[in-house]
């Protein structure tokens, strides 16, 4: 029963009339994200996500490997997704259904296409080692808007990571441990964000941020995926009704918007991160000396 | 009155708690179960202990002569003879439909005739999609048992309690179990204690308030879903039953007491502009 329980007519035909009079079921406006908290664990590049009850957790890690022979100079960047059944009970573990596919081919193309990450930037020694970054996506609750809340999720994650520091010396690669050297943070080159939106009613209605039920009753979904500058750098628009081109180009303005809006979160969750651990290091390092 | 008792899978009910009236049978709610204990002594009859299958508080009813457990909010349902449930249609053949109570479970039967006043000839044409109010007629027992629901009870062959049978229109919210056998539990004891059942006050207060606007029409399934229809609401019948929705859900992710249902419930009316 690897399947997502379908809706049932009335609860299709409900969420279409009130959609009809502006009203949605959580009584969000069209344009409205649900509350977005975005936290970080104890090591760098852990970090939580709560959109509304969809809920997922990323972690960043880093290990030297050797790069592709057809890219000595680039290191490498992976994403990886499972939809496991602690997220959905509709879910299976171990068997790839659509949904999976779909969300781990739209965070390729958002982050890593993108070149969000500079993957020159890990390089260390010419054709023989480089940076392995991997961002684990796993998901703990499932409420719609997955591709939203994996962006924001490994977004954060990235800026929040510090990999350990590495230096080449006579050939030869020395890598510090974390407590030797103080660990390095990625290069971001660019903040991307994916936007998702769900059009009803032929097209006509067009919500942002879907809860399950609501992406359940849509008819298509359109993705637009841009950063801070205004920078498109990904649309899609896979099945379901056509969608009037002008949707585009007024959905991409509210989309940067909320970009916008969202990369403001991560950056003030990142801060405060940061100032705790600041003050945490300092206690530390006092207890230490007074050790002494 | 005694204080209120906590039980733990597996613990047995003190005699104490149960209803004293010995004239009708003790009714058995929700997550208890009667087990017999082989005495030591062979020649005396075996004794039987009511206990818990789930960690709850216990209630009881002295009127109904009943006891139940008042689950917490989690969010699986297990079928349990009697309750009642909203399922959905998945498909039909020709002796039974086949339906959904909870997703990613087994599906229940429900035989083609058993609504009220059913013939073969007047039996409800339902299709994929639609729902109904059911109760749950038996579990069977042992692995891949279907679960078999009826819309009518079966010594009267009518729709007892009321409003059995297929729903149309409306929405469905789904709300955790604890919070569906709470908002029962508050419907079926009417009024006669103060602030309603486990603190439960949300469904009075909005069928205060929505009055003008048409009221509603409710039907709570133990399988976590509400069904709610607005009816005769006219131009705000949607936006009194999105209200409703939220002040359901509200209440399940928090613990609210009747005070504060009574603000929650102004508050959203307010937000989505219904007059009260």
């Amino acid at each position: 029963m690897n399947k997502e329980a379908p809706l049932s007519i009335a609860e299709r035909d409900f969420i279409l009339n009130a959609l009809r009079e502006d009203v949605r079921l959580d009584g969000r406006e069209a344009d409205q994200f649900r509350p977005l908290n975005v936290s970080f664990g104890e090591e760098y590049g852990h970090v939580k996500i709560q959109l509304g009850k969809t809920s997922l957790i990323v972690r960043i890690s880093s290990e030297v490997t050797k790069p592709h022979d057809d890219r000595p100079f680039d290191g490498i960047f992976t994403i990886a997704l499972e939809l496991t059944a602690m997220g959905s009970p509709a879910w299976e573990n171990g068997r790839q259904g659509d949904l999976e596919s779909y969300v781990s081919n739209v965070l390729d193309r958002v982050i890593r296409h993108s070149n969000a990450l500079d993957t020159e930037s890990l390089c260390v020694l010419k054709g023989v080692s480089c940076w392995s970054i991997r961002a684990d996506v796993h998901i703990t609750d499932y409420d719609g808007n997955l591709i939203d809340a994996a962006c924001i999720g490994i977004m954060a994650g990235l800026q929040h990571f510090r990999r350990p520091d590495a230096v080449v010396k006579d050939g030869q690669v020395i890598v510090y441990g974390v407590d030797e050297r103080v660990p390095v943070a990625l290069n971001i080159t660019h903040k991307p964000l994916s936007i998702t939106f769900h059009t009803f009613d032929e097209g006509k209605r067009v919500i942002l941020d879907a809860t399950r039920k609501e992406e359940q009753a849509s008819e298509a979904d359109v993705l637009i995926g841009l950063n801070n500058a205004g920078d498109v750098c990904y649309i899609s628009k896979f099945s379901g009704f056509p969608v009037d081109a002008m949707v585009f180009v007024n959905k991409s303005s509210v989309a940067l918007e909320k970009v916008k809006e969202i990369n403001n979160i991560i950056d003030k969750a990142l801060q405060a991160d940061l100032t705790k651990r600041a003050k945490t290091a300092l206690v530390e390092e006092s207890r230490a000396a007074n050790d002494r | 009155m005694v204080s209120p008792l906590i039980l733990l899978p597996g613990d047995e009910i003190p005699s104490e708690y149960l209803p004293s009236t010995n004239s009708a049978p003790l009714r058995l709610g929700a997550g208890l179960r009667l087990l017999s204990q082989p005495s030591s002594n062979p020649s005396t009859p075996p004794s039987h202990v009511i206990s818990a299958t789930q960690s709850a508080l216990l209630s009881t009813d002295t009127k109904r002569n009943a006891v139940s457990l008042l689950s917490t909010p989690n969010r699986r349902y297990i079928p349990t003879p009697g309750d009642l449930v909203i399922a959905q249609i998945h498909h039909s053949s020709p002796d039974y439909f086949h339906c959904m109570v909870t997703p990613q479970a087994p599906q229940a039967m429900l035989g083609q005739l058993s609504f009220e006043g059913a013939t073969k000839k007047t039996r409800p044409m339902l299709k994929q999609g639609d729902l109904v109010y059911a109760r749950v007629l038996s579990i069977g027992l042992g692995a891949g048992a279907e679960v078999e629901l009826t819309c009518v009870n079966p010594a009267t062959g009518r729709a007892e309690p009321g409003g059995l049978g297929p729903l149309t229109g409306g929405m469905v919210f789904d709300v955790s179990t604890g919070l569906a056998a709470r908002l029962i539990k508050a419907s079926s004891s009417s009024a006669e204690q103060q602030d309603g059942v486990a603190g439960l006050v949300v469904l009075d207060e909005l069928g205060k308030k929505l009055e003008k606007a048409g009221g509603f029409e409710i039907a709570v399934g133990r399988n976590g879903k509400v069904w709610v229809d607005c009816a005769n609401g006219g131009d705000s019948a949607i936006k009194a039953t999105v209200a409703i929705g939220r002040c359901l859900s509200t209440i399940d992710e928090h613990e609210l007491s009747p005070t504060d249902q009574r603000k929650l419930v102004t508050r959203i009316l307010r937000e989505m502009k219904i007059e009260s």
